[in-house]
């Protein structure tokens, strides 16, 4: 449905996207993740055919999305990071914009307002000025906007930014319905959860380039099974020799030592060596492969930094 | 089409779901107007206090008479209130303020005038006032030269009837008629002069083309004067909240969703183009409404105003158009924007009215497009202009109008097309 194909982009000095490869099968659900500013909402703009890639191609149902057809964009819905909305107007009223944008008009137009409005249950604020909605019901509206015309690929940024649990929730459970009715879905996110419930496959993205690509599965497989252990205390005693088997230095920072074991039983010897060190150990974490791992181990840094 | 319609409706629908920032606007003109109105009067005639002259009377001779009653005639009457008072009193009154000025008037004044001898009249006047000490100043000397040239034209008599009336008993017939055929002859001889003068002024009103064309003329009204410049102020700004949405827009993430839809960048630059006339042109015809009603202003012919009306809006739309088609962002149209406002508006007649400005400011104001605009209202308020009256003021401002457009078009469209991605 997607083939996205060597795309760069360049802003002044800084490239935003740096070579981007990827491919995304009809009824996919596929995500970007990665920092903020990894590249993702430029991504979604060249996608979106807001933006032109300097080079590279993108190719959407067989056509040339590169440079904004107009065919291409009427396939898409997209929702922005950003709440796009008029704040004078009703959240009806935006949604009759919107969707006769999109060429929606007349009965067709004011049924696909009432199915967005109920499917996001704002049926009874419908009528009410955006402005006066709290921020989770402006997000529901939000997406809405980009759904009524029923699109083929829907292309949501961030669509949970800053949130309540409850209208997250409530969010995902729309795109994944959307996702079960066939329409092909990028999702970009820097929420590790999200991208791991939601998404068929992940890509994990950081400064313009896509680091891995993948399922949950494959991409946890890069790390393979070692569990990483953080350690904190006073190491300025400690000589980082004779480390028990199965169990590789990572990172080493004042104040704090980052492990990769194999073996769990190893983690017992770990800490006798720091005990018979006289090395005072303050706290001890675990954390089993993820894709919190995926992005350290192939980024070498944390996803919220 | 449809989709140029669906923006310029929905920017029409926000702007009536939010009019404040365009009513507020609105009220500039109307304030200004109010203001400067109140201050002239609708006939535009300043009416000026009663001058308060304080007379001090050492002669209390024939000329020194003349002088009081003549002040105390006829218009000099309603305008100068002459209290006669001694000069210690009159003193104590002006250092109190009571008074404008005070006029002294030396002893033997009449005699050194009958004589012919240098003789001076004091004129005290009040430092805390501006200009009514300096009117009294004026009417003194206007009697000065009256008086001059009444004792100049009839010196012989004067000395010849100074002797007769000087000599012990009655004149003769004889003399009396010698002296009253010489004072005949001078009348008749100045009376060409006097009496059957060369001199015509006559009074009337100054008026433009426009009265030789349809031979109308209206009664001057201060708030069509004033109007006719303060409505282009309150126009711009109007086009300006239009136009500055874009930039807003642009921020706010509703112009990026927009250009993701299936339309062309085009539709949008047409829909916000046509939605910035109209909210600019219905703000006018308010105006001139408010103008009319409230104001009593003579709108002059309805297809004149039609059409400079339509041509002054096409150029404000251009012009604003131009201008954010270079800006980008909100902070710069608060900065440059506003500021070319104020100052095409200052030079073009907008806040003070050409014709109160200096020579030099006359011929800078035809560089500033709002002097065309309101030039042309001024035309067509004051002396009911016709449109051959007013066709190069249309010219000018269709031409401006396009030169701005164009550019500003291309400008803007190409600044959305950079404005889709943030």
């Amino acid at each position: 449905m997607i083939e996205v194909s060597e795309i760069r982009k360049q802003f002044g000095e800084v490239r935003a996207v740096d070579g981007l490869s990827f491919k995304v099968a009809e009824g996919e659900i596929f995500g970007l993740l990665g920092p903020n500013g990894a590249g993702k909402t430029t991504t979604i703009s060249m996608l979106s055919g807001l933006l032109a890639p300097d080079s590279g191609t993108i190719t959407v149902a067989g056509m040339d999305a590169s440079r904004g057809d107009r065919r291409v964009r009427a396939l898409m819905g997209v929702i922005p990071q950003e709440i796009a909305l008029y704040e004078e107007l009703s959240g009806r009223e935006n949604l009759h914009f919107w969707g006769g944008l999109y060429g929606l008009t007349g009965a067709a137009l004011k049924r696909e307002t009432d199915r967005v409005l109920d499917m996001v249950d704002l049926t009874d604020r419908a009528d009410d000025q955006v402005g006066k909605y709290s921020g989770g019901m402006k997000r529901r509206i939000n997406l809405c906007a980009g759904l009524i015309h029923s699109p083929k690929i829907i292309l949501l940024d961030e669509p949970t930014l800053g949130i309540d649990p409850q209208a997250r929730i409530k969010i995902l459970d729309i795109v994944k319905k959307e996702a079960e009715s066939g329409t092909t879905i990028i999702y970009t996110t820097h929420y590790l959860e999200e991208a791991e419930e939601l998404c068929d496959r992940i890509a994990i993205i950081d400064k313009g380039a896509i680091h891995a690509e993948g399922s949950l599965a494959e991409l946890v497989d890069l790390v393979g099974e070692e569990d990483m252990i953080t350690v904190t205390g006073d190491f300025k005693s400690w000589k980082g020799d004779n480390l028990p088997e199965g169990v590789r230095l990572d990172h080493m920072e004042e104040g704090s030592l980052r492990f990769y074991i194999s073996r769990k039983d190893s983690l017992g010897s770990l800490l006798n060596s720091f005990f018979g060190a006289g090395i005072s150990v303050e706290s001890v974490s675990i954390r089993e492969p993820g894709l919190q791992g995926v992005f350290l181990k192939l980024t070498g840094r944390e996803l919220r930094d | 089409m449809n989709t140029i319609l669906r923006i310029f409706i929905l920017d029409l629908k926000r702007r009536m779901k939010s009019p404040l920032a365009i009513v507020l606007t609105m009220c500039i003109p109307l304030v200004m107007t109010l203001i400067i109105g109140s201050v002239f009067g609708r006939d535009g005639d300043v009416k000026l206090p009663r001058i308060k002259m304080l007379f001090v009377d050492y002669d209390e001779g024939l000329a020194a008479q003349f002088l009081r009653r003549g002040l105390e005639l006829g218009q000099l009457a309603e305008m100068v209130e002459v209290i006669p008072v001694v000069e210690e009193e009159g003193e104590r009154l002006m250092a109190e303020g009571e008074a404008s000025a005070m006029v002294v008037i030396p002893d033997s004044f009449t005699t050194k005038i009958v004589d012919g001898v240098p003789v001076t009249i004091r004129v005290v006047k009040n430092p805390s006032e501006s200009f009514l000490p300096i009117i009294v100043e004026e009417i003194i000397s206007t009697f000065g030269v009256i008086l001059d040239c009444g004792t100049n034209t009839f010196r012989e008599p004067i000395r010849k009837s100074k002797e007769i009336l000087t000599d012990e008993g009655w004149p003769s017939l004889n003399e009396l008629q010698t002296l009253m055929d010489e004072a005949k002859a001078i009348f008749a001889l100045a009376g060409g002069y006097m009496v059957d003068t060369l001199l015509t002024v006559e009074e009337s009103t100054v008026s433009e083309a426009g009265d030789e064309g349809n031979g109308k003329s209206s009664g001057f009204n201060v708030f069509s004067y004033v109007m006719a410049g303060s409505m282009l102020i309150g126009l711009l700004f109007t086009s300006n909240i239009m136009l500055r949405d874009i930039v807003r827009e642009r921020a706010s993430g509703t112009l990026t969703r927009t250009l993701a839809a299936p339309l062309s960048i085009w539709h949008v630059v047409a829909g916000k183009l046509l939605a910035a006339y109209m909210v600019t042109m219905v703000a006018s015809i308010a105006l001139l409404i408010i103008g009319r009603f409230v104001f009593g202003m003579d709108l002059g012919g309805p297809v004149v105003l039609a059409v400079h009306l339509s041509a002054t809006i096409f150029m404000i739309t251009g012009l604003m158009t131009f201008c954010f088609g270079l800006i980008k962002s909100e902070r710069a149209a608060e900065a440059i924007v506003s500021v070319l406002i104020i100052v095409i508006s200052l030079l073009g007649g907008g806040m003070i009215p050409i014709s109160q400005m200096g020579e030099a400011f006359r011929v800078i104001a035809r560089f500033s497009p709002v002097y065309w605009a309101s030039d042309g209202f001024m035309k067509i308020f004051l002396n009911q202009a016709g449109l051959i009256d007013i066709v190069q003021n249309i010219v000018i401002l269709t031409g401006i109008g396009l030169v701005t457009l164009l550019p500003g078009t291309w400008l803007l469209g190409r600044n959305l097309r950079k404005g889709g991605s943030k």
